[in-house]
């Protein structure tokens, strides 16, 4: 270990770090919410930037051996993970009141970029408890109502649940094998024995759990409705994609085999299949984009189901679509007088005609999400599907397919209801948002660039 | 500028056009409006300039561009005309224009987003049939869905959202299939040629044994069927039709509907040459149902947009027809006929929203007597149904002839050889031209003749932009039905070519 090593390799955590540190003095001090606002994001910026400079200047190092080794690619997703919270960031400017919000994000993105690091179990233990516990708190936060207590400890819960069934699969690794690294987990799936088998299936569950993975899927919907629109984008895209990009080094490089093949690909399959049916008949943006996040889970652990070598790059490049797309639609939603009334669908009736704008982007949005070309989903999709088909599971690839046309009703709904839909009456427009409008253009141009250049952000991933 | 770029300028044009309409500053309607018409005249103007220059001796691609686009997987940007496309990309720069004009007294609500939505849709349509990549051609024929969407569901009639919905999700089922096949094909290439590419040309060296073909020929089969539509898959459209504001009507109509058959022209058939022949007596049955099947029904409609929609089942039957004949008449002859039919039911369904622009009802009992109280109007009406009956001199002669021609010559020594199906299918087909007569004269006969009727009267006859529309359609009417050498000289080579590639089998180890 060199002090050298352990400062550059994980300049990114080191400054998230310091952004916590100076946002708690500033909270200390009391000077207000404006000041620990421009903290994170200056933060928050700074450290994906120099994520993203590292990767591009091909870094690779291991500061402490076993433990946390960053190479570009995981820098790479570092970058991305940490840039999808700029745009959550800038959205929340106009809904939080204290700096509680932006500790508690940075607090959860040292852990996202940890677990992206990890090379051994109790480092991804680590990371995977230091994103999800300020996440607990973000929900409930500045929202006191009844359901909101409910659905966090919901979430609470389960997530404990899922914590315990990933020690628990862990202690069982680290029974047979005396190893607590990670590489362990991928001999162990092609084990033959019942021990590593049932730590194997632990695990698995533990982050389908992380993922809302049908049926483990239920506190999903709850928690991101109870959450301000700001934490739902979090949850939705930083959380979902520090969980799936963790589950890519967790399994490494392993081909998955019978009978955990089945299991990796007939879960997702119903998450597919269930998330989009169930996300038809949802009231509100919040709640669709739940079940919406549920189907998309599905997508990413098919990755799982394609060759080892492509698996980093087709879930990476989902991720930035989908991310970026999500981002976009939280940030365009129009503001209103109360954040529980600003996604409800009866409120979006005709948005076309009161916010032209907002509508356009949140349509964008749901056509991308949706998988239709030319916006960014497609290519993301297409490329999981084609390592799926190279992979030689081609019934899975299909029904996978199909299941994911189930999916084209309910974005498509949303743009009925803002375009096509009689208004609705709603008393006078909520501030206008000029940060987050900000963001969602921010987010779009980004789209744009990936839907233009494809191919180039795919050859670096 | 080269003619290449030109070809791009043609391409991206319409993008430029929404660019435009965006810095127009809202409730200039009129100002939008001639914005529209001018970019839609241009890329007319820049068409016709590549189809004069378009050389019809040249076998392949002309006026070329290929681009990497995802260079990992063999992605290119790459289009060009050939003699596939160049009528349909010229049919789809005609009629851009009119649609334009027809709509402006028809739309007064968001006006901007609707002429941003028809160029989209011509952009993507004109994508579909330019593309000469695979995964382009998948992104372009999936995203024409989304304006169309858009067309019938804001602008459309009554139950407009129930027909949008139902369009998108017929489509979309369609296109789902097909990209499980696309991706599948392209990965079957790489394994067993190493050539990871998405070209057009490269795709035809594909070797698949024949219960593979099979299903990727059905999945694309089932995209480019409900295009079509072939019955079974066509019930969507009258709902479509029936829904849409004119100017989508024309659209769907007179463009979308041949990216069903230029599909199977273009990939369906010569990329599964042996599943397509194995499967050509359902097909061609299926085809031979469309045409008797659609004039059937077309022959009891009240709703006069109903009868120009199942009309249209009925004339791109013959397209199918012809195009399975593999006779070289029969193939050129299915060409001229989808863009006669384009033509045709483009006009028929711009007369349609003229009318309905004055009387606000489709209702075929509304109306008789016509031609005394519209004369006008009642000429082009007559010129048109005639057309579409497929009266000598006309477009739909030359397209509905050759293609009968053409499956007869294929028929008769398969007849001989004693397989009869072929000439008894034929024969049906036949049947639909006196179908035809029928309920288009029916058609007519009620809306022309008979004590004069008509909602909302005293009627204007059509304003000089409603005769300048309809004048230009009935003179390309005639320019095709009088002039086909032309054009079916650009279409020689590709009907060769056609031809060669579904007739050469590709199984596994058959020569390259």
């Amino acid at each position: 270990m060199n002090a050298n090593a352990v400062l550059t390799a994980m300049l990114p955590e080191h400054l998230l770090l310091l952004g916590i540190v100076v946002a708690i003095g500033v909270e200390i001090a009391g000077q207000g919410r404006k000041l620990s606002f421009a903290v994170a994001l200056a933060t928050v910026a700074a450290a994906s930037i120099a994520a993203a400079l590292l990767a591009l200047d091909g870094y690779a190092a291991a500061p402490f051996a076993g433990q946390f080794s960053v190479t570009p690619a995981t820098l790479l997703v570092k970058a991305m993970v940490l840039a999808f919270a700029l745009p959550v960031l800038l959205m929340s400017r106009d809904d939080f009141e204290g700096g509680e919000f932006a500790i508690l994000l940075m607090s959860s993105l040292y852990g996202a970029c940890l677990m992206q690091s990890a090379d051994s179990f109790p480092t991804l233990f680590l990371g995977l408890e230091l994103m999800s516990l300020p996440v607990y708190v973000l929900v409930l936060l500045a929202y006191q109502r009844p359901q909101s207590a409910e659905a966090a400890l919901k979430y609470l819960v389960l997530g404990g649940t899922a914590t315990a069934m990933f020690l628990m699969g862990a202690s069982l690794l680290y029974g047979t094998t005396g190893s607590l690294s990670l590489g362990v987990f991928a001999r162990a799936l092609a084990a033959p024995d019942s021990l590593s088998r049932a730590a194997v299936v632990l695990i698995v569950l533990a982050f389908f759990l992380k993922a809302a993975i049908v049926p483990f899927h239920a506190w999903a919907p709850d928690a991101y409705e109870a959450a301000s629109v700001p934490v739902t984008a979090y949850m939705a895209t930083v959380v979902k994609a520090a969980v799936l990009l963790a589950v890519v080094r967790l399994f490494g490089g392993a081909t998955l085999t019978s009978p955990l093949l089945e299991l990796v690909a007939a879960l997702p399959l119903l998450s597919i299949v269930w998330g989009n049916l169930a996300a038809m008949r949802q009231p509100s943006l919040r709640r669709m984009i739940a079940y919406s996040s549920i189907a998309h889970a599905g997508y990413l652990f098919y990755a799982l189901l394609g060759d080892p070598a492509g698996r980093l790059q087709a879930v990476a490049f989902y991720l930035l679509a989908y991310g970026l797309l999500n981002l976009l639609a939280f940030a365009a939603l129009p503001a209103a007088a109360d954040d529980r009334e600003r996604d409800r669908f009866d409120n979006l009736r005709g948005l076309f005609h009161r916010a032209p704008f907002a509508a356009l982007m949140l349509g964008v949005a749901m056509l991308s999400l949706a998988g239709i070309p030319p916006f960014p989903g497609f290519v993301a999709k297409f490329l999981i599907f084609r390592n799926v088909m190279a992979a030689g599971h081609t019934t899975y690839a299909v029904l996978g397919l199909i299941g994911s046309y189930l999916g084209i009703y309910f974005y498509l709904r949303v743009i009925q209801v803002m375009f096509m839909s009689p208004d609705a009456a709603v008393a006078g427009s909520g501030p206008s948002r000029p940060v987050a409008v900000g963001a969602s253009l921010a987010c779009l141009a980004a789209a744009l660039l990936l839907v233009v250049f494809p191919g180039w952000v795919i050859a670096r991933m | 500028m080269s003619d290449a770029g030109v070809l791009n300028l043609v391409l991206f044009l319409p993008l430029l056009g929404v660019a435009l309409l965006v810095a127009v500053p809202a409730g200039n309607g009129a100002l939008v409006r001639a914005l529209s018409l001018a970019v839609m005249v241009v890329q007319l103007a820049l068409t016709a300039w590549l189809y004069v220059r378009f050389d019809s001796r040249v076998a392949g691609l002309q006026f070329e561009t290929r681009l990497p686009w995802i260079a990992a997987w063999g992605v290119s940007y790459q289009i060009g005309l050939d003699g596939y496309n160049v009528l349909l990309v010229m049919l789809t720069a005609f009629l851009g224009p009119l649609v334009v004009a027809s709509a402006f007294t028809a739309i007064t609500k968001d006006v901007k987003l609707f002429y941003a939505m028809v160029f989209a849709v011509q952009f993507a349509m004109m994508g579909t049939f330019l593309a000469q990549d695979l995964f382009l051609f998948y992104v372009f024929w999936e995203a024409m869905m989304i304006p169309m969407f858009f067309l019938i569901g804001i602008w459309g009639g009554e139950r407009r959202i129930y027909a949008t919905i139902k369009f998108v999700l017929y489509t979309a089922f369609g296109s789902i299939l097909m990209l499980a096949a696309v991706i599948y094909l392209v990965w079957s290439l790489q394994k067993t040629t190493g050539i990871a590419s998405f070209a057009f040309a490269d795709l035809v060296k594909s070797r698949l044994p024949l219960d593979v073909q099979s299903l990727l020929l059905a999945a694309f089969a089932l995209s480019f069927a409900i295009k079509v539509p072939i019955v079974p898959l066509h019930t969507w459209l009258p709902d479509a039709h029936v829904e849409a504001p004119t100017a989508g009507s024309v659209i769907l109509a007179g463009v979308m509907l041949k990216m069903g058959t230029y599909g199977f022209m273009k990939l369906g058939f010569p990329l599964f040459p042996d599943a397509t022949h194995l499967y050509t007596p359902i097909l061609m049955t299926l085809a031979v149902v469309s045409i008797v099947y659609g004039a059937c029904l077309a022959l009891v409609q009240d709703d006069i947009k109903k009868i120009i929609a199942y009309s249209s089942i009925s004339h791109l039957g013959y397209v199918m027809l012809g195009l399975l004949s593999l006779e070289l008449i029969g193939i050129q002859g299915a060409v001229i006929q989808m863009v006669s039919h384009g033509l045709v039911a483009g006009g028929l369904f711009l007369m349609v929203g003229m009318i309905y622009e004055r009387c606000h009802t489709r209702e075929l009992r509304a109306y008789g007597g016509l031609a005394k109280l519209l004369p006008v109007y009642s000429v082009f009406f007559m010129v048109l149904t005639l057309a579409s009956v497929g009266l000598p001199t006309t477009s739909g002669f030359t397209g509905e002839f050759l293609v009968l021609l053409g499956a007869f010559r294929a028929a008769w020594p398969l007849h001989l050889a004693g397989d009869n199906l072929p000439l008894a299918l034929t024969a049906v087909a036949v049947t639909g031209v006196v179908l035809g007569a029928l309920y288009m004269l029916r058609f007519a006969l009620g809306f022309l003749y008979g004590a004069p009727a008509a909602p909302h009267q005293p009627l204007v006859d059509l304003g000089a932009r409603e005769k300048a529309i309809l004048g230009v359609i009935v003179a390309a009417v005639f320019a095709l039905g009088l002039f086909p050498d032309g054009p079916m000289q650009k279409t020689e080579l590709a009907a060769a070519s056609y031809r060669q590639l579904v007739s050469t089998s590709r199984l596994p180890g058959s020569p390259p």
